[in-house]
């Protein structure tokens, strides 16, 4: 309160007045109250609410009966897909930080351009380059790779997972790099004088230097992919397996039925649940 | 000796490093390239390496230059400024309800502090798809489903908490010091905020408008949810394309594509990586 003095002298002299953060935060907090707040906390109450409205499990069992099989396989993408995004990030991002050339710059923001792709434009262009009959495809034939004949099938999780990474991991790239630039070069120097090969300069100094970053950059793509529809939804769609957003979003198209779609969406906040409750811990620390 | 060496050495890296250029050139412009491909192929059967035949026909039709019954694809002019419009009233409406609660997180210190931090902090941590679930229940009883201002709304919460965050941090960089001298001259707080914080806020301000902006324009899981089938937006005429119609999706994409990259490279340096990565 110290900085505003002004207003603490209004404050002693008339006795209570309303504090102005008040009137600044009303409009913005009661949105998200009303359009957040409220549609979350029903969100996980309507899920244990049956058909006939009383209080049940019936929703999730039937999400369980119907689609674990989704369930782990949306775990699975998740898991599969942040570390591989990470390693490649990890992995770019020191080339970038220790080299220096036209190259490593020119590269550096080439990995940017994806970042700036909405994802249904980057599911529209896998789509069309990872068919069985696209570009992809067409060019490993070309090189007598593949037969066209029996040409790759994509439409699963190897092509979810090339659209999650080309998507993702130049994002990571760029929180790691970032986090990167921050360590002095006199580290790297008194490492390498001390005779430190770049295998130990990446997991003795820039890896362990650098840890807060590339846990922020993990955690953000980890919750982004499991809470991500428009990839597999257009990639996938109903095949099996697919990913809990697929099915949430069937549940609610075609049955109508909010109670399993409520369920599924409970799974779907159980899967970010630690890493939700590290960003939340972490980014609150950091704004106080 | 030692010279060959380090040469040997130099030769091997720079060898390395051609080979990853040329690789990530495959690999992030392989994709685009099929995109570009397809938007300009009048006639592509497999298994033809490139089309049998090009031509513009699917973007004259697009843009609604020209109509043949032949072609399929229609206009998406309309979509166009239906998107257009949504993406104006959205920036207006959450820039203006973002930048007093920016300004409040970064200025004051306030009781229940964390609460509020974490209501624009859980968008970012949980999957957001339940809410728009949840949202499409609401609306439908209140009549805000299938409508342009039940969209709007959706929107503006996923713009919102990207305004307050940029809004947020934008303020914090102002030195309070500048503000406390306005003070002490006799400045009263609304005229130290328009003459002072404001100005000196305004080039990140108007990049969080950008990229509110952006991120509606490209919105899909909210629109989809609330919007379909009556509010057709351009990225749902993109999805609702996509599968059947090679031709006509791409240069929706394409369409869609040419904003984001280039808004999002002017507004880049002034943001926090953070949040650029939050779209889409």
């Amino acid at each position: 309160m110290g900085k505003i003095v002004m207003s603490d002298n209004v404050q002693k002299r008339r006795g209570f007045i309303f504090p102005p953060y008040i009137l600044l935060l009303f409009p913005a907090v009661s949105f998200m109250l009303l359009v957040y707040a409220y549609p979350f906390v029903s969100s996980v109450l309507k899920s244990f609410i049956n058909k006939e409205g009383a209080l049940s499990l019936d929703n999730y069992f039937k999400a369980w009966d119907l689609y674990l099989k989704d369930i782990l396989f949306t775990f699975s993408i998740t898991v599969f897909n942040t570390i591989a995004s990470g390693i490649v990030a990890i992995l770019l991002a020191v080339y970038f930080r220790l080299h220096e050339s036209p190259i490593s710059r020119f590269l550096l923001n080439l990995y940017r351009l994806p970042i700036f792709i909405p994802f249904v434009v980057v599911a529209q262009m896998m789509n069309s380059f990872l068919a069985p009959h696209g570009l992809l495809n067409v060019a490993l034939a070309q090189l007598r790779l593949i037969d066209l004949n029996n040409p790759l099938q994509l439409f699963n999780f190897i092509g979810l997972s090339f659209g999650f990474i080309w998507k993702l991991a130049p994002f990571t790239i760029l929180i790691i790099y970032g986090g990167f630039q921050m360590i002095d070069n006199s580290y790297i120097e008194a490492g390498r004088s001390a005779g430190a090969k770049w295998f130990k300069l990446i997991t003795r100094i820039l890896i362990p230097m650098n840890k807060p970053s590339i846990m922020v950059a993990l955690v953000l793509i980890y919750s982004q992919i499991v809470g991500t529809f428009t990839l597999p939804y257009m990639l996938i769609g109903g095949k099996i397996p697919t990913t809990i957003t697929v099915d949430i979003a069937h549940r609610v198209n075609y049955f109508r039925d909010f109670g399993v779609a409520n369920a599924l969406g409970v799974f779907s906040y159980i899967l970010v649940f630690v890493t939700a409750i590290y960003y939340l811990k972490t980014k609150v620390k950091e704004v106080k | 000796m030692r010279s060959i060496l380090i040469n040997r050495k130099r030769i091997l890296i720079l060898t390395l490093e051609i080979l990853l250029l040329l690789f990530s050139l495959l690999l992030i412009f392989g994709p685009m390239t099929s995109l570009v491909l397809w938007s300009i192929a009048d006639k592509w059967f497999w298994p033809n390496p490139v089309p049998q035949s090009i031509g513009l026909d699917y973007w004259k039709q697009a843009l609604g230059i020209q109509k043949s019954l032949a072609i399929g694809a229609v206009s998406i002019v309309p979509a166009f400024f239906l998107s257009l419009m949504i993406a104006v009233i959205t920036v207006v409406i959450a820039m203006a309800i973002a930048i007093p609660a920016g300004y409040a997180l970064a200025k004051y210190k306030i009781p229940f502090g964390t609460f509020i931090l974490f209501l624009f902090l859980m968008p970012n941590a949980f999957p957001q798809q339940p809410i728009f679930v949840n949202l499409l229940d609401t609306f439908t009883k209140i009549g805000l489903a299938g409508t342009v201002p039940g969209v709007i709304i959706v929107h503006i919460l996923v713009g919102l908490v990207f305004g307050v965050w940029i809004t947020s941090a934008t303020f914090k960089s102002i030195p309070v010091q500048l503000e406390e001298a306005a003070r002490s001259v006799g400045a009263n707080s609304l005229k130290t905020f328009f003459r002072i914080s404001l100005p000196l806020a305004a080039p990140g301000l108007l990049a969080s408008s950008v990229f509110v902006f952006i991120t509606s324009l490209d919105e899909f899981t909210g629109t989809f949810f609330i919007g379909l089938p009556f509010v057709i937006t351009l990225p749902m005429t993109l999805y609702s394309s996509s599968g059947y119609n090679m031709q006509f999706a791409s240069v929706i994409a394409i369409i869609l594509l040419i904003p984001s990259i280039l808004f999002m490279t002017l507004i880049q340096r002034v943001l926090k990586a953070e949040y650029v990565g939050g779209m889409g």
